[in-house]
């Protein structure tokens, strides 16, 4: 068996620390490019979401590479990413591509049973003892926090550094450096080095940097591919910005509301607006956007798929929040049609507006 | 004397502004998909006016903003949504909200207190806009100057189907074929793209006076009254409409040497010199951005396109 996973932001890294660790052969796709998005448009339902159109391109990119097995989370609706792997089993299918999916949906959808049976498959690879396998899934999870972590921080502090571009090309680094690592040890050690190299980065808490927080489709907002690469270009400009739906948040967030403890303020917040989930990430969109004005960010930027139900939901009720709470708020719908100058037109003059605002000290 | 340049999709504006900030040249030339030359053109005619120390401040906009900085050696490029609120507010203080229609795209941009509010862009349609007005004067063999005068003769207009360039357009061959005045059928036209304005672009928008028309498409009085019934107030188009986004431009950059930077104009002389793009994909990252390079002769002179500033940062 030899796995492979879509991308989604940092979690390849984490693949990797825990399939090294388990001693399980497995695949990381090669980075999402647009020749990956091409690959999935062109084997994808026209009107699919832009995800599923990567995530096909991510297979496809993989089983060349050697991959034969395809491990993915599940939701079990009820937005469309409920039915993505039945989908795209059927696409690869019609391919004439043999693979196999492992679905992790949630234990309470699927019964604790069958959760159990579904990850042995993966865990049964592995000749190791369980105390070694229960270690490399320690090890990823500790992995994925940690970058996650660098990453936050140098998006947030990215306005306040001294040298310019200090933490973006630190950002860059790690990557490189941890997927280069030989073993599931050595790229621990790796990410914890630059932790502490980014810890260390010169900041300046007297400068006053745009703080923008980026809510939205969890997917499209961790995918830099999907949102133009907009973290990285708002980094460039010299702002902060703050995203709490990273794949580290998700774990956690899972597990604790698998768990029946979630206790996320999230929730809270958006509870007025948004009371039950309606699948995707709509009430965190919501309650992101009142927990982002309550800790004083200057605006928010919302991106989502065309066609992204949940988010169309949440679109509609931003504007109460922009007017009633007086933040303002851009919503940006991506796909693969997606024209770059529109697109980086309206961050520009989003920017723009907010700076035109601090000044007047609204 | 400041410059503004505002290169866009059909055409490339280029304003002088003096100290007092009012316009004292002003250039509407068709960029025609070669932007390089049409702005070396533009500088040639200026040149036989004034003399490189002239300009003490160069600002770009609109959608070739980057080219155009790296080809003149501007001091600022602005994206257009900007520029365009800046010149209406330098222009006249009370106004409240800038309705702009160039070429390709349609703006709305709502002002309170001298500071932008709010602001969209059409997204997935160009109905409406500058290169299908045009395109559509021409089916009609009627200069797109005389437009507008076409739509006021009118008496009775026809209800045409504005939601997308391409229904337009065959509504409007029926309407034709079933014989219908010209006058009518472009009065209809217009009342139904200033429809389509102000429930795409301009959906839930809070629409207040005073209300500015700008950019190519308010030559057309044809809209402007369209817009005005439809709205319910007066709409007002600024003498210099055409160039606004220019204007906007050239004050921004005479902010920023203001604020105590020197010019890095490279001078009207770039007229004659031979200017190349060369673009490559870089290998820093995964992100692999198609960076241009721009060439003089042998020598580069500037970078534009990555994400990161890897390659716009270096100065050369």
């Amino acid at each position: 068996m030899n796995i492979t996973f879509p991308h989604l932001g940092n979690t390849y890294i984490a693949g990797k620390v825990l399939f090294e660790g388990l001693g399980v052969e497995y695949t990381i796709p090669p980075i999402s490019t647009k020749k990956t998005l091409e690959i999935g448009c062109l084997h994808s339902p026209d009107d699919v979401c832009l995800p599923f159109k990567i995530m096909i391109g991510n297979y496809i990119e993989s089983i060349e590479k050697g991959a034969d097995t395809v491990l993915i989370t599940g939701s079990c609706g009820p937005c469309r990413f409920g039915e993505y792997c039945e989908l795209q089993k059927k696409v690869l299918m019609s391919l004439g591509r043999q693979i196999n999916f492992i679905v992790i949906d949630e234990p309470s959808k699927i019964g604790i049973k069958e959760f159990l049976n579904r990850l042995s498959s993966v865990a049964k690879e592995s000749k190791l003892s369980t105390y070694k396998k229960a270690k490399a899934l320690n090890m990823a999870l500790k992995a994925i926090n940690l970058i996650d972590e660098i990453e936050k921080e140098c998006r947030f502090y990215a306005g306040y550094e001294k040298n310019k571009g200090e933490f973006s090309k630190l950002l860059k680094e790690v990557k490189k450096e941890a997927i280069e690592a030989k073993g599931a040890e050595e790229t621990l050690k790796v990410l914890e080095k630059y932790k502490e190299k980014v810890d260390r980065v010169e900041i300046d808490l007297f400068k006053t940097p745009i703080k923008i927080g980026i809510i939205g489709e969890i997917y499209t907002i961790i995918d830099s591919l999907s949102n133009l690469y907009i973290e990285d270009i708002l980094m460039n400009l010299g702002v902060s910005t703050k995203r709490t739906l990273y794949p580290s948040w998700w774990v956690k967030n899972t597990a604790l509301s698998a768990l029946k403890i979630n206790k996320s303020p999230i929730y809270k917040e958006a509870k007025q607006y948004l009371k039950m989930c309606i699948g995707g990430h709509a009430q965190e969109c919501v309650g992101e956007a009142m927990l982002n004005y309550k800790m004083g960010f200057d605006g928010l930027i919302q991106i989502f798929p065309v066609g992204c139900m949940p988010e169309i939901v949440s679109k509609a009720i931003l504007p109460d929040i922009e007017k009633k709470y007086n933040i303002p708020i851009l919503s940006l719908v991506v796909d693969e049609m997606t024209g770059e100058a529109g697109y980086y037109t309206r961050v520009e003059a989003f920017l723009d507006l907010i700076e035109g605002r601090k000044k007047v000290c609204i | 004397m400041y410059l503004g340049i505002d290169v866009g999709s059909v055409s490339t504006d280029i304003v002088v502004l003096d100290e007092g900030l009012n316009v004292i040249n002003k250039l509407y030339l068709r960029t025609k998909g070669r932007p390089i030359k049409v702005i070396q053109e533009g500088l040639l005619h200026l040149s036989k006016f004034y003399k490189d120390n002239d300009i003490k401040g160069v600002g770009t906009t609109g959608s070739g903003r980057y080219l155009a900085k790296v080809l003149v050696g501007a001091d600022i490029a602005k994206n257009e949504i900007t520029s365009h609120a800046v010149a209406a507010i330098n222009l006249d203080k009370e106004v409240r909200t800038i309705i702009e229609i160039g070429g390709q795209d349609s703006k709305i941009i709502t002002i309170d207190n001298g500071v932008v509010t709010d602001f969209a862009m059409n997204t997935v349609c160009a109905a409406g806009t500058g290169s299908f007005l045009d395109r559509q004067a021409e089916r009609l063999e009627i200069p797109i100057e005389k437009f507008g005068e076409y739509a006021l003769k009118s008496s009775n207009p026809v209800r045409i189907a504005g939601r997308c360039a391409v229904f337009a357009e065959s509504d409007m061959i029926h309407k034709q074929q079933l014989g219908y005045d010209v006058s009518d059928i472009i009065a209809g036209l217009c009342s139904a793209l200033a429809r389509n304005f102000i429930s795409n672009v301009a959906k839930g928008k809070n629409i207040r006076p005073k209300v500015f028309f700008q950019g190519g498409v308010a030559a057309n009085i044809g809209m402007k009254k369209a817009f005005e019934e439809l709205l319910n107030m007066e709409v007002f188009v600024p003498e210099h409409y055409d160039v606004m986004g220019a204007i906007g431009a050239a004050i921004l950059a005479k902010e920023q040497i203001d604020l105590g930077q020197k010019t890095s104009f490279r001078g009207f002389g770039i007229y004659n010199t031979l200017i190349k793009p060369n673009t490559f994909k870089c290998n820093g990252c995964s992100n692999m951005c198609e960076v241009v390079e721009l060439k003089e002769g042998e020598i580069k002179i500037g970078y534009f396109g990555d994400k990161c500033g890897r390659w716009s940062r270096i100065a050369v």
